[in-house]
């Protein structure tokens, strides 16, 4: 055991450390950055045989670890909010390029009005981005998330982003263990496919007219689809090797007999648990469902976890603007035809906190509220 | 011993069924790059007439690693090769970024100061051919003072943006203009910049004849006509020091405007003050 105070910067660059990731490529933004400058210092204390691309902007950042990825390195990059969303355009492009690259996303809110606290609004926005995208709930989790991500990415041929909250993970310190670098290597042996490569010259990305571009994006669809089952034994041989386990697409808690179900992703799923545990000392029937797996979308898992509940209560660190949170519209699609009452909250944004207390309270208004006037209401305002 | 169009290699690595325009100068300037930089090099092209003519769907004329990028991004995702080669130990490969004027200038140059500040061990190649012709000829900072666009029917009212001053003020490695008109030349800027272990740029006046409204059997002529006018001068900066590669015989730049299409507007007294810039640039009396 290797037990230690990280806070989620830290188990990120951990984590990419572990992976023993060749080429690191990023551009400062906070609160992302301390994850980017624990990565530098290894590197420079020679911990790390890994090249750090310097460059100029966010745009840049992913631009780099996908050219590195394409001639064959495992490739990495930290960024949020406003970097994230500077870097879109490369974060679709490397998703049609099939190519591995794992970010870590230290989820922040989006500007206008100027904010740097944690949201997470910026990952949402990249929904349709054709990453997958993880969620972590602790520190643990984001070090976990980090080995993974790569044995996914690599596995399915498609990008990884690993989410943690700002500030609520970034920096917040907690004990994580850091799982012993010989079984990491085992676990995640470095499979090199180079595909710009001068022993096999290819030409990549050439213009795909209408008879190929549909068949492109269909077979990017499936490797999504196929991802489904590689996340689910990803955690499962994870939980073997590590004794961790972190149930792949999505984790039932206190569900099996359960009336009412909180659905949530990210750190307000640890503060939930503490509230279920509480309510369930009481005689409630509440149990927590943990979305792990934003993309894909685990709905298949969703409908079979929340098939014998009466309530769904959703919170979404998030705003569609008009449609409404997030993974609440999305539950919404994927329970439809199951008689179930579904509550969706927006909670949080821009910083706003949402303790224990809070999910408390939302669970207790959303048993008291039959239809919801609007796809979500606002909670905490 | 000065290099001769019989020591080239015969090896075609761009250029043959290529889907470039009849007289496309960006084709040419491909070909005789690839002569000097030979089959171990990884090319990135950014969106331009470049990218698009050298292959769609299953088909292509590349014979080296070839990566249509997106817009702003090729100097980036070169470096990323770079690094990528670095760590895995591969250590004679050419790595290049090769953009048309928007790509350098203009939309792709936060990625080229960029990695040219980090001097970067790759070589970016501007081929210039004046105004934005994969979307049809609108004007740019490349578009020269005067020139008639797709954007601009009166001509456009302000001065080029000098891009080789700007990329030899990044103090890289190697700064040096070329011409299709004199592959000899350009071919040897190439092999000397592949040679250099920083950041090379090269900046390639490469004219296109469909922009310019010149007839296509004219493109070398043309890009002649810009260096024999003084208005296009071949030169190097090498560790500081610059040097002019050919010197222009000075014949009248309305030789070289005037039966452009794209100059239709020129008046007299445009032409004057064009020909007295070129007089100042070289000390020539007035």
């Amino acid at each position: 055991m290797n037990t230690t105070l990280l806070t989620g910067s830290e188990a990120a660059a951990y984590g990419a450390k572990l992976a023993r990731i060749e080429v690191i490529a990023y551009y400062p933004i906070t609160p992302a950055f301390p994850a980017m400058e624990r990565v530098s210092k290894f590197i420079d204390d020679g911990e790390l045989n890994t090249r750090f691309v310097r460059v100029e902007s966010d745009h840049s950042a992913l631009a780099a670890a996908l050219g590195a990825s394409l001639a064959g390195s495992r490739a990495f990059t930290v960024t949020n909010s406003q970097g994230l969303l500077y870097m879109t355009e490369v974060v679709y492009h490397t998703a049609g390029l099939r190519q591995p690259v794992v970010m870590a996303v230290a989820n922040r809110a989006l500007s206008a009005p100027h904010s740097r606290f944690p949201e997470q609004g910026d990952a949402i926005s990249q929904g349709a981005s054709g990453w997958i995208q993880l969620f972590c709930e602790n520190n643990q989790e984001v070090i976990d998330n980090m080995v993974q991500a790569f044995k996914i990415a690599e596995t399915v041929r498609l990008p990884v982003m690993v989410n943690y909250e700002g500030y609520i993970q970034s920096h917040t310190s907690e004990e994580v263990e850091i799982p012993n670098q010989e079984t990491v290597d085992q676990f995640l042996p470095l499979n090199r496919v180079r595909t710009l490569d001068v022993e096999n010259p290819q030409s990549v990305n050439t213009v795909a007219s209408p008879d190929f571009y549909m068949d492109y994006k269909f077979r990017q669809n499936e490797a999504m689809e196929q991802a489904l089952t590689v996340i689910d034994s990803a955690a499962a041989d994870y939980a073997k090797e590590f004794g961790r386990d972190w149930f792949g697409l999505i984790e039932a808690y206190q569900m099996e007999d359960a009336e009412h179900a909180f659905v949530a992703m990210g750190s307000m799923v640890s503060d939930a648990r503490i509230v279920v545990d509480e309510l369930r000392k009481q005689g409630r029937k509440v149990g927590l469902v943990k979305v792990r797996s934003w993309r894909p979308f685990p709905a298949q898992a969703l409908r079979e976890a929340l098939k014998n509940v009466q309530l769904v209560t959703v919170c979404d660190k998030n705003i569609v603007f008009g449609l409404g949170g997030a993974l609440g519209n999305e539950l919404k699609s994927a329970l439809y035809g199951q008689t179930v009452r579904i509550n969706s909250y927006i909670v949080g944004l821009g910083g706003r906190d949402v303790t224990s207390e809070e999910i408390k309270k939302v669970l207790e208004l959303s048993e008291k509220t039959e239809n919801q006037a609007t796809a979500s209401e606002w909670f905490g305002l | 011993m000065a290099l001769s169009i019989a020591d080239l290699p015969k090896e075609e690595l761009f250029g043959q069924g290529n889907a470039g325009c009849g007289g496309c100068g960006a084709a040419v300037a491909g070909r005789q790059a690839m002569k000097a930089l030979g089959s171990r090099t990884i090319m990135t092209i950014p969106a331009s007439c470049m990218a698009t003519m050298g292959g769609s769907n299953l088909k292509t004329t590349w014979q080296i690693p070839f990566y249509h990028t997106l817009f702003e991004i090729a100097p980036a995702v070169s470096s990323g090769i770079r690094a990528a080669l670095e760590v895995q130990g591969i250590e004679d490969v050419n790595v290049v970024s090769w953009a048309g004027d928007a790509g350098t200038a203009d939309i792709g140059f936060q990625a080229l100061t960029g990695a040219a500040e980090r001097n970067e061990h790759m070589l970016h190649v501007c081929y210039d051919n004046e105004m934005y012709m994969n979307t049809g000829g609108q004007t740019g900072s490349q578009t020269p003072m005067y020139a008639v666009t797709s954007n601009m029917s009166k001509g456009k009212t302000i001065k080029k943006k000098n891009m080789l001053a700007i990329m030899e003020a990044h103090g890289i490695d190697y700064v040096a203009s070329a011409s299709i008109a004199y592959p000899l030349d350009l071919i040897a800027k190439f092999k000397k910049a592949a040679e250099k272990p920083g950041f090379s740029y090269i900046h390639i006046l490469a004219p296109c004849h469909r922009g310019w409204q010149i007839p296509q059997e004219k493109t070398i002529e043309f890009a002649r006509l810009a260096v024999e006018s003084g208005l296009f001068e071949l030169y190097e900066v090498e560790d500081g020091l610059r040097t002019r590669n050919v010197e222009p015989s000075f014949i009248p730049v309305e030789d070289y405007l005037t039966p452009q299409g794209r100059f239709k507007n020129l008046t007299p007294e445009a032409i004057q003050s064009i020909q007295a810039g070129v007089n100042r640039h070289y000390g020539r009396g007035e």
